[in-house]
C-alpha cells in the first residue's frame, strides 16, 4: 500500500470519528443549556463545548461572544472551523475519494451520502431545530459508516488504519473532554448532590454516550470520581482512554502482522498501555488528574505522529 | 490457577550488533490443562517480525532487527490459566514418538549415565521414571553458575551439580538409553518471587498414559503451577531465545521473570 492512500485512510477514519464526537457534543450541550440559567446558563455550557471541540480560540477570533446561535453555527457548519462537522464530513470524503478503490461502495456511500445531505444546510445555518437536524443525520451517518466498513471490508491493512485513526482521534477526544470538565470531576469531602454537578456529570457522560453504560456497571448516582474512572481506565467502555489506546495497540499489531514490521509508533502505543494498566484511579487523582490528562493528551499526538513517522505519511 | 507471566530478557553489547536475527520462542500453545487468554512479544527495537511453527509445533517467532543495535529487550506478558492434569500432556503431537529416542550431542549417554538408567531398567515404566526423577533430585545438587546451557548431560551428572536445564538433559539421556522417548520442555514454573531464569523440565513417553511431564529439579511431575511453553530434543531446540548477529562484542544478558497468581489481582 502507498503511504499516501494509508494516510487518506487514518485521517478519513479521524474526521469520521471527530464530526460524531462534535456531532454527540452538540447534543449533550444542547440539553444541559436548555436548563434554567441558575444551573450554570448557556454561555457557560457553550464555552465548555467550544473548548471540548478544541477551537475556543478560533471562535474567539471571529466572535466577541459567546451564544448558543453562533456557537452551534460553529461547530456544525461554519466553514472557518475546520473541526465542525462540515469541515470534518468534506475532509472525509475528499480523503475517502483519493483512496475510492480501497473501501467498498458500502463505506464510499455511506460518506459521500452524508456530504451530500450536508449540501442540502448550506453553509449558514438556519436555526437550532434545523442544526439540530443535522447533528442527528451526521451521527447516523457515522453509525452507517461503522458498519458498513465493520460489514463489508476486507480486514486487511486498509481496513487497519481506519480503525487505527478512529482509536488515536476517540482518545484524544475523550481526553480533551475530560480536560475541559476535569475539575467536575475531582472528589470532594462534602456531600455530593448538587443538581447543577448532576447536570454536568450527565452531561459528559452523554457526550460520550455512556450513561446507560455507567448505571450498567456501578449501580449507583453519577458520582464525579467514578465517571472518570469509568472514561479513562474502563476497558469495557469503548471511549475510555484504556479502551482506545488497547484499540490502538491491536489495530497496530494487526498492521505489523500485515506488514511484517514494528516500529516506533508501535512502542509508544503499547508503553501507553502498559501505563493505563498498571494505574488506578485513586493514583491518578493523586497524581492531579488534569496533569494526567495533559500528558495522555501530549503522548496521543506524539503516537499520532510516530504512526505518520513509521509509515512514512 | 490463573498464572500471569511477565519475562523480560535484555542484551547489552559492547558495541552496536547489526544484522541481529533472534529466534525467540516464547509463545505457549494451548492444549489440555492449559489456556492462553492472553499473550504478547514486545521487542524495544524497530524491525521485522514472522511467527511460524518449527517441526515439534513450537510457535517461533523470528525478528529481524532493522539497524545497529547496543541494546535490546524482549519483554514477554501473558496471561494463562492452567489446570492440574498430574503431568499427563494431551496435546497435539506433530511428529511420530520415535524421533524423540534420538540421542543428540547434549543428551548423549556415558558409561555412568547408563549406570544410572539401568538401575530402574527392570521397574515398569511409570515407576522407573518416577524413580528416576527423585533419584535425580535426591542425588544431584541443584546450582546455579557452575554449568551453562550447552553442558552435556554426562559432564553435569559425573558433577553431580547443574541447574534445571542439566536435570533435565540427565533425565531425558537416562530415559532415552531405557528406550523410552523423551524430550526436553522449556516453560515457566509460579513462584512468588522475582525469578533469574525461566524454568525447564522433561516429558517421557508412558505407554497407554501418554506423555507425562516429570520436573526432576524439584523431584515432581507439573502441576498446576507450571507453563508449558517450547519442546524439543534437548535445549537447544527448545530455547527461548537463540540468535545471530555481526559484531557487537562481548554481551551481557539480564533475565528477570514474574510468574505470579493472577488471582486477586484485577484483570486488566
Amino acid at each position: 500500500m502507498l503511504s499516501r492512500t494509508a494516510s487518506a485512510l487514518l485521517w478519513m477514519g479521524r474526521y469520521i470519528e471527530r464530526a460524531d464526537f462534535v456531532s454527540r457534543l452538540i447534543d449533550a450541550t444542547v440539553r444541559l443549556a436548555s436548563l434554567p440559567s441558575s444551573y450554570g446558563g448557556d454561555v457557560a455550557a457553550w464555552s465548555g463545548a467550544l473548548a471540548a471541540a478544541g477551537v475556543a480560540d478560533a471562535y474567539a477570533q471571529r466572535h466577541d461572544s459567546v451564544s448558543e446561535a453562533t456557537a452551534l453555527h460553529f461547530l456544525s457548519l461554519d466553514p472557518a472551523n475546520p473541526s465542525a462537522m462540515r469541515g470534518c464530513i468534506e475532509r472525509a470524503r475528499t480523503n475517502a475519494r483519493a483512496v475510492r478503490t480501497a473501501l467498498t461502495v458500502e463505506a464510499w456511500e455511506a460518506i459521500n451520502g452524508a456530504w451530500l445531505e450536508l449540501q442540502r444546510f448550506g453553509t449558514r445555518g438556519g436555526g437550532r431545530e434545523r442544526l439540530i437536524r443535522l447533528s442527528e443525520a451526521v451521527r447516523s451517518a457515522t453509525l452507517a459508516f461503522d458498519g458498513a466498513i465493520h460489514r463489508t471490508m476486507l480486514r486487511d491493512d486498509a481496513f487497519w488504519f481506519i480503525r487505527l485513526g478512529e482509536a488515536v482521534e476517540r482518545a484524544d477526544n475523550t481526553a480533551r473532554l475530560l480536560d475541559v470538565k476535569y475539575h467536575l470531576l475531582l472528589p470532594r469531602d462534602e456531600p455530593v448532590g448538587g443538581s447543577l454537578d448532576y447536570f454536568q456529570w450527565t452531561t459528559i457522560l452523554r457526550t460520550v454516550s455512556a450513561l446507560t453504560a455507567y448505571r450498567h456497571i456501578y449501580r449507583d448516582n453519577v458520582k464525579p470520581w467514578l465517571v472518570a474512572d469509568l472514561l479513562i481506565l474502563n476497558q469495557r467502555m469503548p471511549r475510555s482512554l484504556a479502551a482506545c489506546t488497547a484499540n490502538a495497540v491491536h489495530h497496530l499489531d494487526e498492521l505489523a502482522r500485515v506488514t511484517g514490521r514494528r516500529g516506533p509508533a508501535h512502542r509508544q502505543a503499547v508503553a501507553m498501555a502498559a501505563r493505563l494498566n498498571a494505574t488506578n484511579i485513586e493514583t491518578l487523582f493523586a497524581a492531579g488528574l488534569h496533569d494526567v490528562v495533559v500528558d495522555f493528551i501530549v503522548e496521543n499526538n506524539r503516537l499520532g505522529t510516530l504512526i505518520g513517522e513509521q509509515y512514512l505519511f | 490457577m490463573r498464572i500471569r507471566i511477565d519475562h523480560r530478557t535484555s542484551y547489552r553489547y559492547a558495541s552496536p550488533a547489526t544484522g541481529m536475527i533472534q529466534a525467540l520462542r516464547l509463545t505457549p500453545r494451548n492444549h489440555g490443562g492449559q489456556h492462553v487468554l492472553a499473550w504478547r512479544i514486545d521487542i524495544d527495537q524497530d524491525g521485522s517480525f514472522r511467527e511460524s511453527r518449527d517441526a515439534f509445533g513450537n510457535v517461533v517467532t523470528m525478528f529481524y532487527a532493522s539497524g545497529a543495535v547496543d541494546a535490546v529487550t524482549i519483554s514477554v506478558s501473558g496471561l494463562v490459566d492452567v489446570t492440574d492434569t498430574t503431568g499427563i500432556v494431551r496435546a497435539d503431537e506433530t511428529l511420530p514418538s520415535a524421533v524423540y529416542r534420538r540421542v543428540t550431542p547434549l543428551t548423549r549417554p556415558d558409561a555412568a549415565l547408563r549406570a544410572l538408567a539401568a538401575r530402574f531398567a527392570d521397574l515398569p515404566p511409570l515407576i522407573a521414571l518416577q524413580q528416576l526423577c527423585e533419584a535425580l533430585r535426591s542425588e544431584l545438587r541443584f546450582e546455579v553458575g557452575l554449568t551453562d546451557p550447552t553442558t552435556p548431560a554426562a559432564t553435569a551428572y559425573a558433577a553431580g551439580h547443574g541447574v534445571c536445564q542439566d536435570f533435565a538433559h540427565i533425565f531425558i539421556a537416562a530415559a532415552r538409553s531405557l528406550g523410552v522417548p523423551a524430550r526436553y520442555v522449556s516453560g515457566h514454573l509460579m513462584r512468588d518471587s522475582r525469578q533469574e531464569a525461566a524454568h525447564a523440565w522433561a516429558e517421557a513417553l508412558v505407554p497407554d498414559l501418554g506423555w507425562v511431564g516429570f520436573d526432576p529439579a524439584n523431584g515432581i511431575s507439573p502441576t498446576e503451577a507450571y507453563i508449558r511453553v517450547a519442546i524439543g530434543l534437548d535445549y537447544l531446540d527448545a530455547a527461548p531465545i537463540r540468535g545471530t548477529r555481526r559484531g557487537g562484542g562481548a554481551e551481557t544478558l539480564a533475565v528477570s521473570v514474574d510468574a505470579v497468581a493472577a488471582m486477586g489481582q484485577s484483570q486488566a
